[in-house]
């Protein structure tokens, strides 16, 4: 390592403030730009989901009603 | 002059996507279907990659690389500033050959990678103006400078946001994404501005570190840990646009058979 201990690898003589706050903002946009899209795209699959079993329910549906009317 | 443009259109032919098989792949790219499926099959390793590269580079950067004779330890934010910088720059072309390819083949696909491209674009340009003004502060004395470089970054981060807010301006997707295609190629004008901005204008803002054309003008035990972090933000913005990508063809492929199949498959049906 460059610096003697780790308590000067954080102070980086009076200029660790700009380099560690300039790596926690970036690192953390960064996680953002990951976990975003990770969370809508659960979203979006658990929304195709619940249509597919809107659909399921329409059909069974439909299905119930033209056996009803055929037994009528 | 006619044997000229027939001479054109035969090598523009040859070069350009066309119905040969060795431009399948290109055509393949163009189905939202396979590129979710391989995409999905690459991320994890890509992830990995980036992971991996990124940890690499920023310790080597910020604990190993010698500090600077100058400027002490504040040039370390060099290590997420110029890959920031670089891939806001490298992302904006993406996007606008994304668009360009969108309007020419009229290729749906290649609007959302466009689309998907744009906020993460905006981030790193963000990211890039923030390490630099905080770079500023002990370096010039100043967090923030209306010089050329600076401006120019500036505007590179509201052509980004006006190409995202194009994607919400229209009702019709097909009018939205042509209209932000558009927008997207025009800025283009903007990059070489960008890149010429320390050469044109007198600026506090130090001259490119990284020349394609020459030797990098810092030392090795610095220059090797910048490349490292450069490559980890190409390997990170390929992750970062799969990401979105992907989310941008679920969205406007719902309906489709090969979404609900993919739903059925994942719920064990």
């Amino acid at each position: 390592m460059y610096f003697e201990n780790f308590a000067a690898l954080i102070n980086m003589d009076g200029h660790g403030i700009y380099v560690w706050v300039s790596v926690a903002v970036t690192l953390a946009t960064m996680l953002w730009l990951i976990v975003a899209p990770l969370i809508s795209q659960r979203r979006l699959l658990k929304e195709v989901s619940r249509d597919i079993q809107r659909q399921q329910d329409r059909d069974l549906a439909a299905q119930k009603a033209s056996n009803y009317e055929e037994s009528h | 002059m006619s044997w000229l443009s027939k001479w054109l259109s035969k090598w523009l032919s040859k070069w350009l996507p066309n119905e040969s098989p060795s431009w399948q792949w290109f055509y393949r790219l163009g189905s939202p279907r396979w590129f979710y499926l391989r995409s999905g099959q690459w991320l994890p390793w890509l992830s990995l990659a980036a992971l991996l590269v990124l940890a690499t580079g920023l310790v080597w950067g910020l604990a190993f690389a010698p500090e600077d004779a100058k400027q002490g330890n504040s040039f370390r934010i060099i290590y997420i500033h110029v890959p920031a910088a670089f891939l806001a720059q490298s992302g904006y072309f993406i996007m606008a050959i994304a668009g360009a390819i969108g309007l020419i083949w009229k290729m749906k696909m290649s609007f959302m990678v466009m689309k998907a491209a744009a906020p993460i674009g905006a981030v790193l340009t963000f990211i890039a103006l923030f390490t630099g003004a905080v770079w500023g502060k002990p370096t010039w004395g100043a967090y923030w400078v209306w010089d050329a470089r600076i401006t120019s970054m500036l505007i590179l981060l509201f052509l980004y946001a006006g190409v995202m807010a194009l994607q919400y301006a229209y009702h019709s997707v097909d009018a939205a994404s042509k209209a932000s295609a558009i927008l997207a190629l025009v800025g283009t004008v903007n990059i070489p501005i960008i890149n010429k901005s320390v050469d044109w204008w007198y600026t506090l803002h130090q001259p490119a570190t990284i020349k394609l054309t020459s030797a990098p003008s810092m030392h090795m035990d610095m220059f090797m840990p910048l490349l490292v972090m450069i490559i980890g933000f190409y390997l990170f913005y390929a992750v970062a646009l799969m990401l979105h990508t992907r989310n941008e063809i679920l969205r406007r492929e719902r309906k489709t058979s090969w979404v609900r199949e993919l739903v059925n498959a994942k719920a064990g049906l």
